[in-house]
């Protein structure tokens, strides 16, 4: 049988999963939107620089956090 | 292919866990992830024959000059939809399937973090497929303006774009949710003492090449909704009389459509990495630059689109741009290249078939990327824009890179799936018989194109028929080939000796310490990582 982990684990965890999905849900829906939005809004190279610059942003953080919060960051292979 | 639903750690038992279903049902409904990277595989591996069809009808009706078997525009048809069924339904569903299964084993996870979403983004994909190919069927027949769909002709298109349209669009979301999936497991359910700079590196590949999916997915889907509402609701995104700019359709496509690439190399990249250390007996050379280059030929591949563009009138300054940018793009990929050839350096080598496709992986991808560099220089490319030039690069990249790197991970990792190990001597035939047919069906395209053949054409010149000839006769043992795997695969299955935990003496990631055939449930207690 698998072993079960006690519930505010499990709820902790199962939190953790969510608000990672909806910022990785949230980049998605930033190129989706603002693709065709820039189709309106102005400039075509304007318009991909912003998208190029958002997923560097977001990447930069995503990362940037997870290193922050990784209690054995330092170690190496 | 996939282990028995059982939670004991027995390799040859028949029995079926109470709590799951059997038969059909267990594979409708499964939420475990290796039952998940099989339906992946094998779905894959069935659009990878149904694109080689269209392929080899190809070839066929090129064997020759003048229209000897299909019209022209059904031969436009079949160009399109091979080159989106083996981009969307072979290359890509694989690459899905090898996560599925290995990605929640090498980090010691017992599944992936959204099980049913999971589920989910499989069974999306054969309802896509069916779309895109019944679209044959439908009056009109099935797209025909090559796989990247460039307006205005794909406006004007028949009923066959629409469903075309369609498809693309639930692939897209089958993507989208598999990369979300992939990457909160990968961030979120390592096993203990396992560090970011500790995982495998196809697990590094991979958390890489789901970023880049989420990405660039919903760009495509954008694209094609722009394309879609173009065609339907009155905009004019794409159409020149309405305002609109059709040179703007391919500056979103190839925003989308270069980093697609990437994600097509990158797990193949991954699994190289994990099948050259084990037969060198060595660890991989230079880790952490290997995840500094990788992450750096994704952020770069999104810098590098108009490459695909030189010939529609950019101004010199952009072309010079993205010249430099897709030169650049080529150290990072020189120095994994360099760091594989250092792993095997003075490594106690021996070559099974994993490692004889990996190392044809080395020598074909090398080839294929001098041919991009070719391609980066402005002024040659606007010789070789549209010709078989471009045909042949992209092969070598795409089928003796990714393909040959997925075949390699096959045979590296079936006995842990199934607890059997295939027939060696087969194998390395399948591999020689691969290597052979698809240097003879493709190298010659370079000339075909050095020498003014344009691509997407089902007649040409005279001048151009006895490569045309070596490359059919190739292109038709390779598909040979590809059955003599099927082959191998299923008397695997059926007759092979029994697997050990640990095959491969080299081999040294978590995988292996589970027994083969991996038990349904692995890791459910996290391994500690030291």
């Amino acid at each position: 049988m698998p072993v079960s982990k006690p519930d505010d684990q499990r709820n902790a965890q199962r939190g953790a999963n969510l608000r990672t999905a909806l910022i990785l849900l949230s980049i998605a829906a930033v190129f989706f939107g603002g693709i065709i939005a820039s189709q309106y809004t102005g400039g075509n190279a304007v318009g991909i620089g912003v998208l190029g610059f958002a997923i560097i942003g977001f990447l930069l953080v995503t990362i940037g956090r997870k290193l922050r919060g990784d209690p054995s960051k330092t170690e190496r292979r | 292919m996939s282990s028995i639903p059982h939670d004991h750690a027995a390799g040859h038992g028949h029995d079926e866990h109470a709590h799951h279903p059997s038969g059909i049902m267990r594979w409708i409904t499964t939420t475990n992830h290796k039952d998940i990277g099989t339906l992946y595989l094998w779905f894959s591996f069935i659009m990878f024959l149904a694109g080689g069809t269209l392929a080899l009808t190809i070839r066929s009706e090129l064997f020759h000059p003048g229209m000897q078997l299909v019209d022209p525009e059904f031969f436009n048809s079949l160009t399109t939809l091979h080159g989106l069924i083996m981009i969307f339904g072979a290359i890509m569903p694989a690459a899905v399937g090898f996560a599925n299964w290995q990605v929640p084993m090498m980090i010691g996870a017992p599944d992936m973090a959204f099980a049913r979403l999971n589920n989910w983004s499989f069974w999306l994909l054969p309802f896509a497929a069916a779309l895109l190919i019944s679209s044959f069927f439908v009056p009109g027949g099935a797209a025909a303006g090559g796989w990247t769909l460039y307006a205005p002709l794909s406006v004007q298109a028949g009923m066959g774009m629409d469903m075309t349209i369609f498809a693309i669009h639930i692939m897209g979301a089958s993507s989208i949710m598999g990369s979300i999936n992939i990457i909160t497991t990968i961030l979120n359910l390592r096993a203990p003492g396992m560090t970011l700079m500790k995982m495998p590196l196809f697990v590094w590949t991979w958390l890489i090449t789901a970023y880049l999916l989420i990405a660039v997915m919903p760009v495509l889907a954008g694209t094609v909704t722009m394309l879609l509402t173009d065609r339907h609701f009155g905009t004019s995104f794409f159409n020149a009389a309405g305002g609109g700019d059709p040179v703007m359709f391919q500056h979103i496509f190839w925003f989308f459509g270069h980093p697609e690439v990437y994600i097509m190399i990158l797990p193949a990249f991954g699994i190289v990495s994990t099948i050259l250390p084990t037969f060198s007996r060595k660890p991989l050379f230079g880790y952490a630059s290997m995840v500094y280059a990788t992450a750096s030929i994704a952020i770069l591949s999104f810098l590098v689109w108009a490459h695909h563009m030189f010939t529609v009138g950019m101004p010199a300054a952009g072309q010079l741009f993205f010249m430099y940018m897709t030169m650049l793009i080529a150290v990072p990929t020189g120095v994994k290249v360099f760091n594989w050839l250092a792993t095997m350096w003075k490594g106690s080598m021996t070559f099974e078939t994993p490692m004889l496709f990996a190392i044809g992986f080395i020598f074909l991808f090398t080839m294929g990327g001098f041919t991009g560099l070719v391609l980066a220089i402005t002024p040659v490319d606007i010789q070789l824009q549209d010709t078989y030039y471009v045909v042949a690069h992209f092969h070598y990249v795409l089928v003796a890179g990714s393909l040959f790197a997925f075949f390699g991970g096959i045979y590296y990792w079936l006995p842990k799936w199934s607890g059997k190990m295939y027939d060696e001597k087969l194998g390395k035939i399948h591999f020689w018989a691969s290597m052979i047919t698809f240097n003879v069906t493709f190298f010659p395209m370079h000339f075909l194109g050095l020498a003014g053949m344009p691509r997407r054409v089902a007649d040409y010149p005279a001048q151009f028929t006895d490569w045309n000839e070596v490359a059919t006769i190739g292109a038709f043992g390779f598909g040979l080939s590809q059955i003599l795997f099927l082959y191998i695969v299923l008397k695997a299955l059926r007759f092979g000796a029994p697997a050990p935990a640990r095959p491969w003496e080299g081999a040294d990631t978590l995988e292996w310490t589970v027994p083969s055939p991996a038990p349904y449930h692995t890791f459910e207690t996290p391994p500690a990582v030291s």
